[in-house]
């Protein structure tokens, strides 16, 4: 489709050096000499990924020279976002650009004024725009134009108290409780269903474009071939993973359409971080990615760390990369578990989730919680590693090989295993980027790129580790990615271990961590700091991020927007699931229905993130 | 003090006449014996699991806890063989209406557990989408606190269940009234959930309008006789 590919792509994303000067960045002088006006400021963000402010008018022709043009080569759309700045102020749309081949990150930014809220589509140039603009359009109510199919995403569709992340729209919603239970419980069938899929269901008379083409593609075929039927799986489905809905158009056993749903578990965690304080947020984010809850944790803090521009102790970073590591093994082992419980083998999940158990005995050592963990502050953790929690976790790593080894045993060479997987929802290294997976799922398809290794944190750069990569993209190649990253961490676990250094686990700044409860008895400087902290929270000067790290399922994404006071203006969460969910129609369109639940389960989604 | 007298004990600690509704036959607790032993030891969960708690209830299916110890293994994820309904997890309002109608497909008699502070009260998410409490939607036989609760806390549940099944009787079929015309039906009254839906509401009021005595208080066995003799005054 496009030039993207047509070079080879590294062996192995690596990322280009952070930039001191937004004009010394490459992609923002081709910008200016080619749309000159239309370009209204450019600056850099808090991590040094350059920021263009762009006419709306022109945002679709920029796009569009970005990903085509060889020496930009934006072939990854990570992100289209939101905000909302509050009053009369205009509604921010940003986009989020990554490109493999050069390693370079650049956001756009484009202001639509309230009369006029509306932009043109990018799902044109990128696929993966498509459930991006939804959300955008659900939550703000900005109109995509060109948009193939513009409609409410996360919110039931015939919603009408408003569009829920507006400053305007109050958190508790329009309509009282009673009358949001009445509502809610009096939707009729019309209002759960798309007009589309009822009329495939032959409820509602078919468009009279959409029968005549099923009229002469049936006539064409054999008779017999004619009668299609929908069925609905889910929200209630033991193996959708949680509350995902798909309506589904059979020929027989082979599907013709996928249409997914969700939303059935959107719990307004972006609203509802804005009425907290930075630090008071840290809860709420381990409450979308449930199996893996560390990763948010630090990836959270990270991101407000780089807006305050605080630097952790090395103390802090090793036990943040212990944590990160021992939970995307908790993420993996769940998915292994579960998804080989979907193609019908049990064991493995008993064994698994001792394993799980296992880390959930050091999660509960740790910080009290086994899934809710709630572990880093701003500038710090909860607190210091407990003594002897060290030598527990060695133990356990050790004893981690011995069960993957006995789980690829029952699985790698199992016949009915490979039966259900190999070749089933595959997907090429093209589509996986027009897509905008990420994760295990983009690396299965053949592309090395790892924000570990693209854009270190944590000092990932300083640890010997390889990122496993897949040749055909199926489902069979997911499976075997993840179980080598499994070993990888272990790996790295086993490296970081041995270098957890002394000294101080938080900051010593008395703006952003609780001083001592001994020195905050006993010292007047101390007890005011103190006490400022927890009557104002933690100030993060004004200022915005895009600051992602590779959490289990892809590249997690954090876009705050801070206006120098002590809660955040917005808080995006860029869930990878959601975009890695939205290519499941294209993995299943065509293939068997029983397909369905391995493709669904080796993509690894988890509903608390996708739906927020 | 009027609605406290309802609530007293049906067996009376003083040895009076307190009416304790039809009179069980022999046979009747002969039979109610074997039915409730049967019911309790063989609960089929139907596992309305949507988030983070979910996870805690497969924790509790896992070999350590092991749900099997109490004959509720069997997760049937068919609303039509499930007589315990456990929802786990948050439920919004887009989710409301698929809640009710899988409530109002489990035939009777079935139980529900509802599991963690969202499901009991929208917990930490007092919000536009999330529904207070799923008790307005539901009847709800046990809560349980926690966020998430431990797998114990749901084996403790689960006991707490098959402790009410223990005292269900067939003479006394107050607790398996259903009437058609309440199927899609909010279960409180719109006043009841604005009670209850309020900042802090649920906590605090749930106790009172699901009929249940405040948490806090513990009536021991000599408050009771003083209350009763009070009454018999
Ligand atoms: S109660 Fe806590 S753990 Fe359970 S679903 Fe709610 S937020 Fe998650």
């Amino acid at each position: 489709m496009s030039s993207t590919v047509a070079e080879p792509l590294p062996d192995l994303v690596v990322g280009e050096q952070p930039l001191a000067d937004a004009e010394a960045s490459v992609s923002v002088r081709a910008l200016r000499s080619r749309f000159g006006e239309a370009i209204r400021g450019v600056r850099l963000d808090a991590v040094g990924t350059p920021v263009v402010s762009i006419d709306p008018a022109r945002v679709h022709d920029a796009l569009s020279f970005l990903k085509t043009d060889a020496d930009q080569a934006y072939d990854l759309l990570l992100d289209v976002m939101g905000a909302d700045p509050g009053g009369d102020l205009v509604i921010q749309v940003w986009y989020q650009l990554w490109s493999m081949e050069n390693g370079r990150m650049l956001r756009l930014l484009v202001l639509l004024p309230r009369a006029d809220l509306s932009v043109q589509s990018a799902v044109d140039l990128y696929p993966a725009a498509d459930w991006l603009e939804r959300e955008v359009y659900d939550m703000y109510g900005v109109s995509f134009e060109g948009h193939p199919d513009l409609r409410r995403i996360l919110m039931p569709e015939n919603y009408d108290e408003g569009f829920p992340l507006r400053k305007d729209f109050p958190l508790r919603g329009r309509f009282t409780r009673s009358e949001q239970v009445r509502r809610a419980l009096n939707r009729s069938t019309e209002d759960v269903y798309a007009r589309e899929e009822l009329a495939l269901a032959g409820v509602l008379e078919a468009e009279p474009a959409a029968e005549l083409a099923a009229d002469e593609a049936g006539e064409a075929e054999d008779y017999l071939a004619g009668e299609k039927m929908v069925i609905n799986m889910g929200p209630q489905h033991p193996a959708t993973h949680g509350v995902l809905r798909l309506v589904l158009q059979l020929d027989g056993e082979t599907i013709v359409r996928c249409i997914p749903h969700i939303g059935y578990l959107h719990t307004g965690f972006e609203k509802t971080c804005e009425y907290r304080e930075w630090n008071q947020v840290v809860p709420y984010t381990d409450r979308m990615d449930y199996l893996a809850p560390m990763l948010y944790n630090i990836g959270y803090a990270g991101a407000v760390e780089s807006l305050l521009d605080v630097e952790i102790t090395p103390r802090c970073q090793v036990v943040r990369l212990i944590m990160s590591e021992l939970n995307r093994l908790l993420g993996h082992l769940l998915w292994l578990g579960t998804g080989a419980m979907d193609v019908g083998a049990t064991t493995v999940f008993l064994y698994t989730f001792q394993e799980r158990e296992r880390i959930y005995n050091l999660h509960e050592a740790y910080c009290g919680g086994r899934i809710t963990t709630s572990v880093t502050r701003i500038g710090g953790m909860v607190a210091d590693l407990p003594v002897g929690w060290l030598d527990a976790c060695r133990e356990l790593v050790n004893g981690l090989p011995a069960t993957l080894d006995e789980a690829e045993r029952l699985l790698t060479r199992n016949s009915i295993f490979q039966a259900r997987l190999v070749d089933v929802g595959i997907i090429d290294a093209e589509k996986a980027l027009e897509f905008g997976l990420t994760g295990p799922n983009l690396r299965a398809s053949g592309i090395a790129y790892d924000v570990r290794k693209a854009r270190p944190y944590l000092g990932y750069e300083e640890y010997d580790f390889d990122v496993p990569v897949g040749v055909v993209g199926d489902a069979y190649d997911r499976y075997l990615v993840r179980m080598e990253e499994m070993r990888q961490s272990i790996r790295i676990l086993q490296q970081a271990l041995d270098r957890v250094p002394d000294g101080p686990i938080n900051v010593q700044d008395p703006a952003v961590i609780l001083p001592d409860k001994s020195e905050a008895m006993s010292s007047i400087d101390a007890m005011i700091s103190h006490f400022k902290l927890v009557m104002e929270g933690v100030q993060v000067p004004a200022g915005d991020v895009w600051y992602s790290i590779e959490a289990t399922k892809g590249e997690l994404g954090f876009g705050l927007i801070s206006d120098g006071g002590p809660k955040p203006v917005r808080c995006r969460f860029r869930g990878p699931s959601f975009v890695n969910l939205a290519a499941l129609p294209y993995l299943v369109e065509g293939g068997l229905v029983s397909d369905v639940i391995a493709a669904n389960a080796s993509i690894d989604i988890v509903l608390g993130e996708i739906d927020r | 003090m009027a609605d406290d007298r309802k609530k007293l004990p049906t067996v009376n600690p003083l040895g009076g006449d307190v009416d304790t509704g039809p009179p069980a036959s022999w046979l009747i607790t002969k039979v109610d014996a074997v039915v409730n032993w049967s019911r309790r030891n063989s609960l089929w969960p139907m596992p309305l699991g949507t988030a983070c708690c979910a996870i805690e209830m497969m924790a509790t299916a896992g070999s350590k806890y092991d749900i099997a110890r109490f004959g509720a293994e069997r997760f049937s994820f068919s609303p039509r063989q499930a007589d315990l309904m456990i929802v786990a997890g948050r439920v919004t309002y887009k989710m409301a209406p698929i809640l009710r109608r899988i409530w109002d497909q489990m035939p009777q008699p079935k139980w529900c557990i509802s599991m963690g502070a969202c499901a009991s009260s929208g917990g930490m998410f007092d919000n536009y989408t999330i529904v207070q409490g799923i008790d307005q939607i539901i009847p709800v036989d046990v809560y349980v606190p926690g966020c998430p609760p431990r797998p114990e806390s749901l084996l403790y549940a689960l006991m707490m269940v098959q402790e009410k099944i223990k005292g269900e009787s067939l003479a006394n079929p107050v607790h398996r009234e259903e009437s058609p015309d309440s199927a899609g039906k909010p279960n409180l009254p719109p006043e009841a959930i604005e009670l209850v839906a309020q900042p802090f509401g649920n906590s605090t009021r749930q106790n009172r309008i699901s009929g249940v005595e405040g948490s806090s208080a513990i009536s021991r066995p000599r408050d009771r006789r003083e209350r009763l003799l009070e009454h018999q005054d």
